[in-house]
């Protein structure tokens, strides 16, 4: 056993050696063969030739040599690989075209691979994530109030551990000086339930989480600690100031750990008992009306997730009951996979990574079709060289991996040319910043897993294009090939013709998918915003973190519109807590207070803002009744709100809005209407009309700031006029950032400008790849028929009737194509639309311009092929025969 | 060359090769030659089935080959029987009698 593996190898490795022995023993027997008859008498001349008869071919004999080392495949794989290769040397244009359409097909599948890699696929890098579900409630608002929090995991009996945690900014004082850094406010049982060991020192426990206001412990990530401490192992025990208060740095994550969100990358850890002091001005933590909390549990082992699930609904139901409030609503409870806060970010994520997918493997279909129809032309091409390989003895076996040894060289080169450009494309998407304050990365990765996947994509690719047209050539009838020169197999649906109706057929997907994207990208764009985003700049800055007082912040926002105001170039100032389509939105339940019982059904859940006068003037808000805040509404004054026209239709009714009392949540105090205000965007461009409503920022305090100011002047010098103001006023206070409107805007527009790029490179690529395979399938049948069409033509066959000739059949094969694809995209719209969360509605005109472009993309693709066969000279043609 | 030469049964040669080496090592040719004299002319093996099935033996370990140089001062390739091919023999051998006993008693007794 051992013997025959050592023999194997040392055929392999010593080919040349072996090979050389061989040969030295057939020509010794050889030689004593001819000695025998030279010795019986014979002239050399015939006893050289008997012995040759004797021993018959010397290249057959050898090839049974091989045949009995047992390494046959081996070796007959590198000698047809070294024959693919002479092969590519000879045909350049046809190899190079074939290996970057490899290297497309297979590139743009491992890039959309890595990304749902890195966003959907990978687990946590947890103790058994599998057993780590999200507790959401349904839609977009996934987290809970934190006395439902409480509930819920003291009366429940199905899992193991529930934690608590919230995405937070805070403010810490390093070793760099003070900064704004993105952490979790997390419940003590958070690091237990994950069940992750600390890099350096320990993690907080539930033991350290208990005081209100007095756990001023954290735990550093582990780029953080890097980063900003340069890993020193000193700073374990020692204390960071966060938001002015001494904290304890009890350890350091695992560098693997980056929170339990995968897109962000928390620098710090704070027990949540600290809420009140992390978020200046707005603790939570006993209100019940605020649904800050997302909700992770680890369920006990044996507990399924539905059970889980039927339980904490149970906890919820009797909760209600319990609370004797009527407004309260029981939620209805999902479980979720974690890593992408429920279904807020991860029903999309997953959407459009299904849809890429999907998109992907589309392309690379269509790479095939196109390669596998480049392929059969040539095997038909090499019909005759085939043939006679298979008369002169050559097994068909052997010949059908020789053209599959050759296809899976060419694949082999443009998958691993793809497979790069796959990881330089991912290595820079995971290095792209959002134009947004939170640390938002796209965590793409290229392991092992993506590795794999490229490599059986090439594989797949490479026998996909390779088997059809190398069974066929093989198949060849070697007397049929031989004795007539164009001996082509009448068949009524050839192999190439069902290649090219497919290729056009995904060419028409795509680029429906495509069109369909745009035009709604298009119409996003022109969707009313209900304000005007143009030339405004924006400062942020949170004035709780810094320790402002609200008298104090109140002045100070007022002295830097002030000195902002009297700025030359600058039109309005205002200041809010937020702005429309920011990322950063609250809301809060809204019921109309006219002395009647209040019931759920009554409210509305409104977007809030609190703003500064003048708010709407500089978004460019058109105010439809009623007026502004001024500068008089104050504490001391009488309560006011604006709200807008959805708001009041929902909740009013029909009657005059101006001067009714509303309130904020069921117990909230009364406020009255003073001013309706168009109905804008608020959270997405594609929302429907979403009711919202205006506080003054004077009457309901904000530490959040934003400062907004509406000029003409240039960006750049705005946004140093900004900084400037800001640092005049408060040297010392630290800026979140400073940013235009219009490009905060346009990150609300991400998710449909992604989908639209996407697609478009998509339908670009399989258009491409379409007009390739047309033009390949007409050119060649135009070089095959030359004669036919010379003899047509020195007949006086009329060139028109020529060219419908030659095009009737791919006519027909590109309108069946396009049929195919249109039903294949009308009946793909549903899922299309829900990637692009659009409503699928398509005009005819829609379907009339992808059957134009298809149209305009098959003509290119006949165009020069066709001019060639008119071009044809008959005697030229019919003489080089 | 006799023209009356037979070729060899099915899975026969396997068992004549071990046979011819079992004596001394030889080389290719000379077992070609062995045979031929042995068997009075009668069994003619041509060169393209010899030197697959020696190196399949060879392979299996059941003969192993050296390169020497031969009477006449060429180097030349000598196989040589193995402990497992003696084994190996010795059953076929007796396999092969017990065969052609058989074979020879149903032809004798139809």
């Amino acid at each position: 056993m051992i013997q025959d593996v050592l023999h194997r190898l040392r055929s392999i490795f010593r080919r040349d050696v072996v090979e050389r022995e061989v040969d030295d023993e057939l020509r010794h027997h050889f030689d004593l063969q001819v000695n025998r008859y030279l010795a019986a008498g014979l002239t050399r001349a015939a006893a050289t030739r008997q012995a040759r008869i004797d021993i018959g071919g010397f290249d057959q004999v050898k090839e049974e040599h091989r045949d009995a080392r047992g390494t046959r495949g081996i070796e007959d794989f590198w000698r047809d690989a070294r024959v693919a290769i002479r092969m590519i040397r000879r045909a350049p244009l046809f190899t190079t075209t074939v290996i970057i359409t490899v290297a497309l097909g297979v590139g743009v599948n491992t890039l959309v691979f890595s990304v749902v890699e890195g966003l959907v696929l990978r687990p946590l890098p947890i103790d058994r994530p599998e057993r780590v579900w999200f507790v959401q409630r349904p839609g977009s608002f996934v987290s809970h109030s934190f006395p439902l929090y409480r509930e819920l995991r003291d009366r429940n009996r199905t899992f193991a551990a529930l934690a608590g945690y919230r995405i937070t900014m805070m403010h810490v004082e390093t070793p760099q000086g003070p900064a704004h850094t993105w952490g979790y406010l997390a419940t003590g049982s958070y690091f237990d339930l994950l069940g992750l060991k600390p890099f350096r020192g320990r993690f907080f426990h539930q033991s350290d989480d208990v005081a209100p206001g007095g756990s001023l412990y954290a735990v550093l990530s582990y780029d953080y600690w890097h980063t900003t401490f340069g890993a020193q192992d000193s700073v374990i025990g020692t204390t960071i100031r966060i938001n002015r208060q001494p904290y304890t740095i009890l350890g350091v994550a695992p560098p693997a750990f980056r929170g339990t969100e995968v897109f962000y990358r928390p620098a710090v850890w704070v027990p949540m008992m600290m809420q009140a002091q992390i978020e200046v001005g707005n603790p939570w933590l006993d209100n019940p009306n605020t649904s800050n909390t997302w909700v992770i549990g680890r369920l006990t082992d044996g507990v399924t997730p539905a059970q889980a699930r039927d339980d904490l609904n149970a906890i919820v139901r009797r909760v209600a009951v319990e609370s004797g409030d009527p407004t309260s609503d029981p939620d209805v409870i999902r479980l979720t996979r974690p890593g992408l806060v429920g279904d807020a970010i991860g029903g999309p994520a997953r959407a459009f990574g299904l849809g890429l997918v999907a998109l992907a493997g589309l392309v690379l279909l269509a790479a095939c079709a196109n390669l596998a129809g480049g392929l059969a032309a040539r095997g038909a091409d090499r019909q005759q060289e085939l043939a006679i390989r298979v008369a002169i003895g050559a097994g068909r076996g052997r010949l059908l991996r020789q053209l599959l040894t050759e296809a899976l060289v060419l694949v082999a080169i443009g998958g691993a040319a793809g497979t790069a450009l796959a990881a330089l494309a991912s290595a820079a998407l995971s290095r792209w910043q959002l134009p947004i304050a939170l640390p938002v990365q796209f965590d793409t990765v290229f392991d092992g897993r993506v590795g794999v996947f490229a490599l059986v994509a090439t594989v797949l690719t490479a026998v996909g294009i390779g088997i059809g047209p190398a069974i066929r050539a093989v198949r060849t009838d070697p007397h049929a090939s031989l004795k007539v020169r164009d001996a082509t197999v009448a068949r009524r649906w050839p192999f190439r013709d069902v290649l090219i109706s497919a290729q056009v057929a995904i060419c028409v997907v795509l680029v429906a998918g495509s069109l369909l994207a745009g035009r709604n990208l298009f119409a996003a764009m022109r969707m009313p915003l209900g304000m005007n985003p143009e030339n405004t700049m924006t400062a942020s800055f949170d004035l709780g973190l810094a320790g402002y007082s609200r008298a104090g912040s109140d002045a100070l926002r007022r002295q830097i519109l002030e000195r902002l105001r009297a700025h030359p170039g600058v039109q309005d100032v205002a200041y809010g807590n937020s702005f429309p389509l920011n990322i950063d939105q609250s809301n809060t339940a809204v019921y109309p207070d006219d002395g009647r019982e209040l019931s759920r059904k009554d409210a509305a859940r409104a977007v809030t803002y609190q703003i500064s006068p003048e708010f709407f003037r500089t978004l460019g808000i058109r105010i439809l009744q009623g007026r502004d805040f001024t500068w008089q509404d104050t504490a001391n004054s009488q309560r006011v709100a604006v709200i807008n026209e959805a708001l009041a239709k929902q909740v009013l009714g029909d009657t005059p809005p101006i001067g009714r009392q509303i309130r904020f949540g069921a117990g909230g105090a009364s406020v009255t209407v003073i001013g309706v205000v168009e109905t804008g965007k608020y959270q997405t461009l594609t929302e429907t009309a979403t009711p919202a409503v205006f506080g003054s920022m004077l009457q309901v305090p904000n530490t959040t700031t934003v400062i907004l100011v509406h000029s003409p002047r240039s960006r750049v010098e705005m946004a140093d006029v900004l900084r400037r103001v800001v640092q005049e006023a408060d040297p010392v206070l630290p800026l979140i950032g400073i940013r235009p409107v219009e490009d905060i805007v346009g990150f609300v527009q991400l998710p449909m400008q992604a989908a639209a790029l996407a697609l478009g490179a998509f339908s670009i690529l399989a258009a491409t790849l379409a007009a390739t395979g047309i033009h390949g399938a007409v050119a060649y049948a135009v070089s095959r028929r030359r004669r036919e069409l010379a003899i047509r033509i020195a007949l006086g066959a009329q060139r028109q009737g020529l060219v419908q000739l030659l095009l009737r059949r791919t006519f027909i094969l590109v309108v069946i194509g396009t049929i195919v694809g249109m039903a294949l995209a009308y009946g793909l719209r549903t899922v299309v639309a829900s990637v692009l969360y659009v409503p699928v509605a398509e005009p005819l005109w829609f379907w009339v311009t992808v059957i134009g472009l298809i149209s305009v993309v098959a003509a290119v693709a006949c165009a020069s092929p066709a001019w060639r066969a008119l071009r044809i000279d008959p005697a030229a043609a019919l003489a080089a025969e | 060359m006799s023209t009356d030469a037979l070729d060899l049964p099915q899975g026969t040669l396997d068992l004549l090769l071990l046979k011819t080496v079992a004596l001394e090592p030889q080389h290719g040719w000379a077992i070609a030659q062995r045979l031929h004299q042995i068997s009075s002319a009668t069994l003619q093996i041509r060169q393209g089935s010899l030197y697959p099935a020696l190196h399949r033996l060879e392979r299996r370990g059941w003969i192993k080959a050296e390169w020497r140089t031969s009477n006449l001062g060429r180097r030349a390739k000598y196989y040589a029987l193995t402990r497992r091919g003696r084994t190996q023999l010795e059953k076929e051998v007796a396999l092969w009698r017990r065969l052609s006993a058989a074979v020879a008693e149903v032809l004798d007794a139809v």
